[in-house]
């Protein structure tokens, strides 16, 4: 099975981000965050992350137009299987006119996650809702115990379904297209991609977001990035409009590959 | 695993390819004798809506606002086609489709249900009329076809809609190209005027059981219907959304523009509770070809 996590790596890296979670949860008192009626942690509000991740979720130097920035890559390393790291460079080179984002397409999970623009949580217990500024980009992660749909389907966004770990969103992913890619780098996946994605209350302006990142077409192995969301104080954050395909008023719409 | 399930955004792509391209034929053939249009059994005439049960009253949040959660979708027999004629508009549509023709008007006010223009409005709604079949620029077609959203009301009338209610806010999402809206209810005012949204800035406020939406910040780029309908950026809304029983919810709008409307007018779209309980992907804009289609090329 694609979906299955099953390597001891695997399980090494969940203990140490187990005990570094619970760690930090000693250090900040669990009931000093928002909470909802039904006892979960309160996740509403408009978050953004503070990071170069958009660019390149890799370690990288400054260029025109880029800052420089840490990566978000867990050990910064990302196990490419030896003919994708050749596409991966490939992708970078013809960046420019090959990057999805430059047609405005749905950008896909995790990209979505840390472009640089807000987004905003809603939370019922049944139904967490995502709006996202950037192209106004959806998802709907459902955690009414409900299973994924049969598929595979291809979606831009994949299917998102979540359930609590203590003070932990645990959300699994899966129905992605190969269209998206992770950054404006040319780090990419395949349709076979499955993401754990982790929200994890620092405190009650701060998440920690991390995600572990399954393609056994692309990679040898699982990784990890990992990045902190911070809530917008602004007294009138709200969402605003970047309509991306409307700025150029293309006469050929750009057309996915398939 | 199978593949049988549709990608909704591939169809909704069809979808408005299919008209497109349809309405280049019709214009080459001229109009069809149209076919007679009948509304599907239990929909509701925007313009001779059953009597209300005064009485009624619904339940409530745990916040008390009157509770109108869930999944709605339009009674009305509306298509975005046409809102001010519908009948005669999609007859010849219909007649190559094959699909039923659609009856809903929904403009309740003037009682004519046109769109009441000042005269040279009017004018160029009649050119863009003429151009919707075969524009002869690229910003003559309808912004929808286009890939670009809908606006409010559009919206409200293309398809179907999830409420979600909290504590000082109200969410609305749509089936249709993802769309949303998040109306705080806490009384803040509008974002500053320079700020022009392709779905408006929103504002609510309850006044008993009715939620009104103060809709501003609107850009000049929608349009309310495929065969025109056009605005300015003086575009302004007020919506009532007023819950009528159990499962029907009465929407009407009262817009003005003082830049291209005669006076202020009113549409209505009633709606009723769906069993559906989740939204599944509407990706409109990506691969979306009905301008190669519309204007007649075919390069890529």
């Amino acid at each position: 099975m694609p979906y299955r996590l099953a390597s001891a790596t695997v399980v090494s890296i969940v203990l140490v981000v187990a005990a570094a979670i619970s760690v930090a949860r000693a250090q900040t008192p669990a009931n000093t965050l928002p909470r909802t009626p039904d006892g979960k942690p309160d996740l509403s509000g408009i978050w953004q992350v503070m990071n170069t991740a958009a660019w390149d979720i890799q370690d990288h130097n400054a260029q025109k137009g880029v800052p420089a920035g840490l990566g978000v890559v867990v050990g910064n390393e990302i196990p490419y299987k030896a003919e994708a790291l050749a596409k991966k460079r490939q992708n970078y080179e013809n960046r420019a006119t090959t990057d999805p984002e430059g047609k405005c397409f749905l950008p896909g999970v995790p990209r979505i996650m840390y472009m640089p623009h807000p987004f905003q949580i809603f939370q019922k217990p049944g139904q967490i809702t995502m709006l996202f500024e950037y192209v106004h980009a959806t998802r709907s992660i459902y955690t009414n115990g409900s299973q994924h749909p049969p598929g595979h389907i291809d979606w831009w966004m994949g299917d998102s379904r979540g359930r609590w770990e203590g003070d932990t969103l645990v959300v699994d992913v899966v129905h992605f297209n190969n269209e998206t890619w992770f950054d404006r780098a040319g780090n990419f996946h395949s349709e076979q991609l499955h993401l754990v994605e982790r929200f994890t209350p620092l405190d009650r302006d701060h998440i920690t977001y991390e995600v572990t990142v399954e393609d056994p077409k692309v990679f040898t192995e699982v990784w990890r990035m990992s990045m902190i969301l911070y809530r917008h104080r602004e007294p009138n954050a709200q969402l605003l409009e970047y309509e991306c395909y409307a700025f150029d008023n293309p006469f050929h719409p750009p057309v996915p590959s398939r | 695993m199978t593949r049988g399930f549709l990608v909704r955004g591939t169809v909704s792509v069809i979808a408005a390819a299919m008209v497109s391209s349809t309405a280049v034929r019709l214009a080459a053939q001229g109009p069809p004798p149209p076919p007679k249009a009948a509304p599907p059994p239990g929909w509701i005439d925007p313009r001779n809506p059953p009597k209300e049960d005064p009485n009624w009253q619904p339940p409530r949040t745990a916040d008390g606002q009157p509770n109108i959660e869930g999944q709605w979708g339009q009674a009305s027999d509306i298509i975005t086609y046409s809102i001010e004629d519908p009948e005669a508009e999609r007859a010849g549509h219909t007649a190559i489709s094959g699909q039923r023709p659609m009856v809903g008007r929904p403009i309740i006010d003037p009682i004519d249900g046109k769109i009441p223009y000042q005269p040279w409005a009017a004018k160029f709604a009649e050119f863009l009329h003429e151009e919707h079949t075969k524009p002869s620029k690229l910003e003559y077609l309808d912004p929808v076809s286009r890939g670009f959203q809908e606006g409010v009301p559009r919206i409200n009338y293309q398809g179907a809609l999830q409420i979600q209610q909290f504590p000082g806010m109200l969410l609305i999402t749509y089936d249709y190209h993802h769309s949303y809206r998040a109306i705080p209810l806490d009384g803040r005012p509008h974002v500053g005027k320079d700020i022009k949204l392709w779905m408006g800035d929103s504002r609510g406020h309850w006044e008993g059981n009715t939620l009104v939406v103060d809709v501003a910040n609107n850009n000049e780029q929608t349009w309310l219907q495929i065969v025109g309908g056009f605005h300015s950026d003086a575009f302004h809304l007020v919506e009532r959304w007023t819950p009528t029983a159990p499962d029907h919810i009465v929407y009407i709008a009262t817009i003005d523009d003082s830049k291209v409307y005669s006076r202020p007018w009113k549409l209505r779209v009633d709606y009723r509770r769906q069993k559906v309980d989740e939204q599944w992907e509407s990706a409109v804009w990506e691969g979306n070809r009905t301008a190669d289609v519309v204007l007649g090329d075919t390069k890529k």
